[in-house]
């Protein structure tokens, strides 16, 4: 138990520690809202930069950067109705009508404040359900891996995509991405193609970077004219009564967000436009109507988002699978250090568990501070022109790209990944699945292997063995379902029930 | 998958390369180690291109199915103009020079010329305040990895080792 406190106040105690997490915090509120630069292509980046630290400053840095980034969208979004990451889009809808009446400060004070209940509900659930979900899944064998790893994948597929068959493609994709190099069981080479340097794979930061970095820089040139409206900034000071009312829809909709946050593959966006909409649905009479100011609107995406930064700890250190697109990252920055993220990671190394626990909550405490000053300097900081950050995105991401193995041929993967990364995005599919599929592909490949090995070569013992154990078995269901809920079959029988109500 | 919509220009041409694309990937996965066995390394990447195959299939079936916008209807150029700004050619090439030159004349060198080029081109300022801008950005940038995160930055071919 003392131990396990000595951990937890690591980084209160250490003032470099404790600077690093402020300086993430601070530099992630910014990058959060400056349009065009995201938490996940930050943490790309600063990940190719801090693997040379101590895995302890490393985690600080980025989970400083994780908490400020999933907040900061909101204020670009209140303020220039342009969200600055995509887990503000529901912000915007009520935060810029706000704004235009003239309460712009209350309003960033009110996400403030229901921001940090939300990231402290998230990281309670983390401190209480990660040790109970370790627990069970030191019981999960290789197709349960293999069969987390597929749901993974397609979840962000079937949830933020324009259709479930891009989705598939993206993730398909990653995979494929992920397998190029020497296979890791015999050493056989493939989609090497005889080449050296292909040998040795592709790092997936590599990837990270070109598809969240260069591809939406590119993305972000069609709008680079664009110039934004200011609005003006009064006080700001949380309303105590605007605190005390909201309360307990915050507190519901941090569950919400923690619980999608731990949902594999899914993260902040989903968890604030699920959120948004059961404010929507649960308001009986707002104050001001949704879509026009309704604080409601503001309260629930705000305090879901950052509860999800905790939920999505929770599968990334249990069980080795992220959350969403930055624990993503992170699960490569603890692989880059030696560690091991899965079930054993909380028996091994608990103090890291710990760590990142009061790590967390640190930087909850700074965004709280940080929250509620600064914001004239900040206006003037989001105005950066894009015509400049675009530039400087990509010669930030030629860095990243060569500091993990000054590796030249890597920036041109880069380039690669980016320009084709341009057209899935213009074409409505999401990398997100990619990035995924890259860091998921050789897991699930291993642990198919092993689950194939285990049933002797036969498909007859390999498919039993996925109905014929209850962890297996509950997976499965889980999968099968997903799929079946895309087929045109399942669609046109909701909607027979729908029409039918006496059917039910 | 919402019933028919309006196709995005060059939007089937993307659905029959992807196609093409997942299918060549399948050859090369079946070429890793064929129909051995079940464990074998090439499985996993045949199942991962042919899920792929079948998915770049469906797009390809939504996209001939789509209703395509006659009343509206471009010209090629305008179509090409929308998917890929005249803006976005320059930079593309902007960028694949810098990339390419990097190894040759050094980080240093290049990224300042990229920078300036790509802020002039952008921003269409006045050409000193453009360089100006670019050598602080460089100053922060070098400062930032080079100093603080004493990160190796690519050095150039022709450039004597230890100018930048």
């Amino acid at each position: 138990m003392i131990e396990t406190l000595g951990y937890l106040s690591l980084s209160w105690l250490d003032p470099w520690l404790l600077f690093l997490t402020a300086a993430g915090t601070l530099a992630g509120i910014y990058v959060g809202a400056i349009p065009g630069l995201s938490v996940t292509m930050a943490t790309s980046i600063l990940i190719s930069f801090t693997f040379k630290w101590q895995v302890n400053e490393a985690l600080a840095l980025i989970a400083g950067v994780f908490v400020g980034g999933v907040y900061g969208g909101s204020r670009t979004a209140i303020l220039l109705n342009i969200p600055g990451a995509p887990s503000a889009i529901a912000t915007a809808l009520e935060g810029y009508p706000i704004a235009k009446r003239g309460e712009a400060g209350s309003a960033i004070a009110l996400t403030t404040v229901m921001s940090v209940i939300g990231g402290f509900v998230g990281i309670l659930a983390l401190a209480l359900f990660a040790p109970m979900i370790s627990d069970i899944a030191i019981m999960f064998v290789s197709r349960d891996y293999l069969l987390l790893g597929l749901i993974g994948i397609l979840l962000v597929g079937t949830l933020s995509g324009e259709s479930f068959a891009k989705g598939v493609f993206a993730g398909g994709l990653g995979v494929l991405i992920g397998m190029i190099g020497l296979d890791p069981m015999t050493a056989e080479g493939r989609f090497t193609f005889g080449s050296v340097t292909l040998m040795g794979g592709v790092p997936y930061v590599v990837a990270m970077i070109g598809f969240f970095g260069v591809a939406e820089a590119l993305m972000q040139l069609k709008t680079v004219d664009v110039a934004a409206v200011k609005q003006k900034v009064g006080r700001i000071v949380p309303r105590l009564d605007d605190v005390k009312r909201y309360f307990w829809l915050g507190i519901r909709s941090s569950g919400i967000g923690t619980v999608i946050g731990a949902l594999p593959g899914t993260g902040g966006d989903i968890a604030a436009l699920l959120a948004y909409d059961y404010a929507k649905r649960t308001t009986k009479s707002p104050e001001v109507p949704f879509g026009e100011g309704a604080k409601e609107g503001l309260v629930a995406p705000e305090a879901a988002n950052n509860a999800a930064v905790g939920g999505a700890f929770i599968p990334m250190l249990t069980l080795g699978i992220p959350g969403d697109a930055v624990t993503a990252v992170i699960i490569g920055a603890l692989f880059i250090h030696g560690l091991k993220p899965g079930p054993m990671l909380l028996v091994e190394t608990p103090h890291l568990f710990w760590f990142t626990v009061g790590n967390l909550t640190l930087a909850n405490i700074f965004l709280l501070i940080f929250g509620l000053t600064g914001i004239r300097i900040f206006t003037k900081i989001v105005e950066c022109p894009k015509a400049i950050l675009i530039p400087l995105i990509i010669v930030l991401s030629a860095v990243g790209t060569y500091a993990i193995q000054n590796d030249p041929v890597h920036i041109y993967w880069m380039l690669l990944f980016g320009v084709f990364g341009y057209f899935m995005k213009i074409y409505g599919f999401q990398v997100g699945p990619v990035i995924l599929g890259v860091i998921l592909g050789p897991m699930m490949d291993a642990n198919y292997r092993r689950a194939m090995i285990g049933a002797r070569g036969d498909v007859g013992t390999f498919l039993w063995d996925f109905v014929s154990h209850p962890i297996s078995l509950i997976l499965t269901a889980a999968f099968l379902l997903m799929i079946a809920s895309q087929t045109p079959l399942w669609r046109h029988g909701v909607s027979m029930m729908a029409r039918n109500p006496a059917a039910k | 998958m919402s019933g028919p919509k309006t196709l995005r220009p060059g939007e089937r041409v993307f659905a029959c390369l992807i196609v093409l694309f997942s299918a060549v990937a399948l050859w090369q996965a079946f070429l890793i180690s064929g129909f051995t066995g079940l464990s074998q390394p090439g499985v996993f990447p045949m199942l991962a291109a042919a899920a792929m195959l079948g998915s770049a299939l469906f797009i390809l079936r939504d996209t001939l199915r789509a209703r395509v916008d006659h009343e509206n209807r471009r010209t090629f150029a305008a179509g090409m103009a929308e998917v890929v700004p005249v803006k976005l050619l320059v930079m593309l090439v902007l960028v694949a020079a810098y990339l390419a030159a990097m190894p040759l004349i050094g980080f240093v060198l290049a990224s300042g010329v990229f920078l300036f080029v790509s802020f002039a081109f952008l921003w269409r300022r006045h050409v000193l305040v453009c360089l100006a801008l670019s050598l602080v950005s460089l100053a922060i940038v070098y400062f930032l990895f080079r100093v603080i995160f004493q990160v190796v930055l690519p050095q150039g071919q022709l450039i004597p080792p230890g100018v930048f």
